[in-house]
């Protein structure tokens, strides 16, 4: 039983920091990024490339030349954010949201098949393996990659909190969120912020793919689909525009699908996940966190 | 004077046009039939079709089939080819994927191929069989062997591979071997191996064996953690992996990780090199049920190295079935004295102890192999598949 909520929470916290980046930029220009899973994507073969280019790198195989990579990939996937939010989204900002929607699924095929034609169609084995010791927690077994990497997402999400909750920049964009036209005329540069929201988002998502390249090891260039579906189910369950919802959704998707596998079966559990996802969208589409969007109506 | 020359040019014109109108049409018409039976083939090569996977997740095994059928053509040719006339081998990427395969053998019909020699993943393969039976070219599909194709009933199809059925009966049959009692089946919900997880269950019946799961994993995904849970609630001795490399690369890896000792045993579409890259060190001691390779089979050493002097690097997996395939193919236009469709596919059923690897051809009335010839495999310390026992006794 405990075996199933580490794994759960495992699984889960990948799910939550790609989903933190989806309810970011949804919460503050109401925009559903399908390219959002693509960036991880394209962070795990950064990171993938930045292994096999430094030969060094890979050789030592430490820690250290993790979280270096992992530092190089997010500030990479970062800039792409940028790039794709100043040439796809914002000549549309003043467009129906719909159009918006129709070029983010474009974006995701761009990104998708432009890693195709670079890197080619074949999965991809990671050079660095992340490996150590097992514990034993109360006949649950957790292993030192595994630990490793739920630290870095945990420090990763307490470090996007501080930024919004405490930060200058995340004053302005809790402010854009609320009313973008109001922020405006108080003086705060929406444009910049904007940017800056998806550069955070993409650089989150891309630490997930270096973490996820890392840890499975092999990688592909349609693995950013299923992610970035069940990082907006996240998102929508809990309650989507809401960075604390994302966090929330992410894990406890992680383990409804590992309490779900157990007792249903593993053919059924995306049907299980994605079942979750139309009672959410039927009954209750703010999500359990969501009040607060009705708030800003 | 000039009007006359006017007049004179547009005639020209006209005559010219419906030339072209003429021998585009007659192109085409050659182009449609050609598949379908003699007309328009009579002259120039025998064109052989090849749907493999070039691109994709499946990528590896295309090339190693494309350079085995290619050899068979070339000594083919070399000694006079078929009819008087030349092969030549047609190939087209199927992605491992309905779609593209559909479209892709639609292409190679419109080329004029008389028959088909491709064919590796069974989902892939199966929705061209009314295709290329429906244009009544014979299918000899080196590779895929999902029982479905066998089902599926339609005319002049040929599996030069061992079946779904026949590899469950290696699998038990080494299961037995190795004292196990307890069997879980995994599979990923594609034909190929879903069917052979369902022939397993089936065959386990009444022998000492109980199969104590059988559960199927979504493929594309990375963590399988969910899974390697419930196969560990159901404590099998033995773990058998139906699907391919890259989920089972990390089934294996997660297995091990979780605290696994039980034995692994893997089907052919995870036996590869990249299988063990993937599992990294819980590759070892892994086992797989697999249709011979050149490197295991005896008086084939020749052969090796001629592939390999050609392509620069060691024949791979189903390079020979690509190879004997062809020369199926080559003996039963031979045999028919045509490359009319109906006669090849009747001449292909009567082959009767042609030489391939597998040893003497001969077909059942499904259009399958009379013996299976699977073997049990294992990965060796460079993390390539070695034969481990060839199950003949």
């Amino acid at each position: 039983m405990l075996q199933l909520v580490v794994d759960g929470l495992f699984v889960g916290s990948f799910y939550a920091l790609v989903a933190l980046g989806y309810s970011m930029v949804y919460g503050i220009i109401k925009l559903l990024n399908f390219a959002h899973g693509d960036v991880y994507m394209v962070g795990a073969f950064a990171g993938y490339v930045l292994f096999s280019t430094a030969t060094g790198l890979a050789a030592s195989g430490g820690l250290m030349s993790l979280l270096l990579v992992l530092l190089i990939a997010m500030i990479f996937t970062g800039l792409l954010g940028v790039f794709v939010e100043r040439v796809a989204y914002r000549p549309l900002r003043g467009s129906p949201r719909l159009a918006v929607l129709i070029t983010a699924v474009g974006v995701s095929f761009i990104l998708e098949y432009g890693v195709r034609q670079i890197m080619g169609p074949n999965p991809r084995v990671y050079q660095v393996r992340l490996s150590g010791e097992t514990f034993n927690l109360l006949g649950a077994r957790i292993t030192l990659p595994q630990l490793i990497l739920f630290a870095v997402a945990a420090g990763l999400m307490v470090a996007l909190n501080f930024l919004v909750m405490r930060s200058r920049d995340g004053r302005a964009m809790r402010a854009i969120a609320l009313d973008p036209q109001a922020a405006k005329l108080m003086g705060v540069n929406v444009d910049r912020v904007i940017s800056r929201t998806f550069f955070i988002g993409s650089a989150l998502a891309g630490a997930a793919g270096v973490m996820a390249g890392a840890y499975y090891g092999t990688i592909d260039f349609l693995m950013g689909f299923v992610i970035g579906l069940k990082a907006f189910t996240a998102a929508v369950i809990g309650g989507i525009g809401n960075l604390y919802g994302a966090m929330l959704g992410g894990i406890l998707l992680g383990l409804l699908e590992s309490f779900g596998t157990n007792f249903l079966g593993g053919q059924w559990r995306d049907v299980f996940s994605f079942a979750c996802l139309i009672l959410f969208l039927s009954f209750r589409p703010t999500g359990i966190l969501g009040a607060r969007v009705v708030e800003r109506m | 004077m000039t009007n006359l020359s006017r007049r004179g040019r547009s005639r020209l014109r006209i005559l010219s046009l419906g030339a072209v109108a003429a021998l585009a049409l007659s192109a085409c018409s050659g182009g449609v039939t050609g598949g379908g039976g003699d007309e328009g083939t009579e002259e120039g090569p025998i064109r052989l079709g090849m749907l493999a996977p070039f691109s994709g997740s499946e990528a590896a095994f295309g090339p190693y089939m494309k350079n085995g059928a290619q050899m068979a053509i070339d000594e083919i040719n070399e000694a006079g080819g078929v009819l008087g006339r030349d092969l030549e081998l047609v190939t087209e990427d199927d992605a491992c994927d309905a779609t593209s395969a559909t479209a892709a053998a639609n292409k190679l019909i419109t080329s004029g191929i008389v028959a088909s020699v491709g064919g590796y993943c069974s989902g892939a393969t199966l929705p061209t069989l009314p295709i290329f039976s429906g244009a009544g070219v014979p299918m000899v599909i080196p590779a895929a062997n999902s029982n479905q194709l066998v089902d599926a009933d339609e005319n002049g199809v040929f599996l030069i591979n061992g079946t779904g059925d026949q590899q469950a009966q290696a699998a038990l049959k080494w299961a037995e071997k190795q004292g196990v009692k307890r069997l879980a089946l995994v599979d990923d919900n594609t034909d190929y191996s879903a069917d052979l997880a369902d022939a397993v269950a089936e065959q386990a019946d009444g022998t000492g064996i109980e199969v104590v799961l059988e559960e199927s994993v979504t493929a594309g995904e990375s963590d399988y953690s969910a899974n390697v849970n419930s196969i560990l609630s159901a404590d099998p001795d033995m773990v058998y992996w139906t699907g391919y490399y890259q989920e089972g690369g990390l089934i294996a890896a997660q297995l091990a990780s979780a605290g696994y000792d039980g034995e692994l045993l893997v089907a052919d579409g995870t036996v590869d090199a990249k299988f063990s890259e993937i599992a990294g060190a819980a590759a070892q001691g892994v086992e797989g049920t697999f249709t011979q390779t050149p490197d295991m089979l005896e008086g084939a050493d020749d052969w090796i190295s001629k592939y390999t002097e050609l392509y620069g690097e060691g024949p791979g997996p189903y390079s020979t079935q690509a190879y004997d395939a062809v020369r199926v193919v080559a003996e039963g236009i031979k045999q028919a004295d045509s490359t009319d469709s109906e006669a090849v596919i009747k001449a292909i059923q009567d082959i009767d102890g042609l030489e391939l690897f597998s040893g003497p051809l001969k077909f059942t009335e499904d259009g399958t192999l009379s013996e299976g010839g699977f073997a049990i495999v294992e990965v060796g310390p460079d993390g390539a598949f070695v034969l481990k026992d060839d199950l003949q006794s």
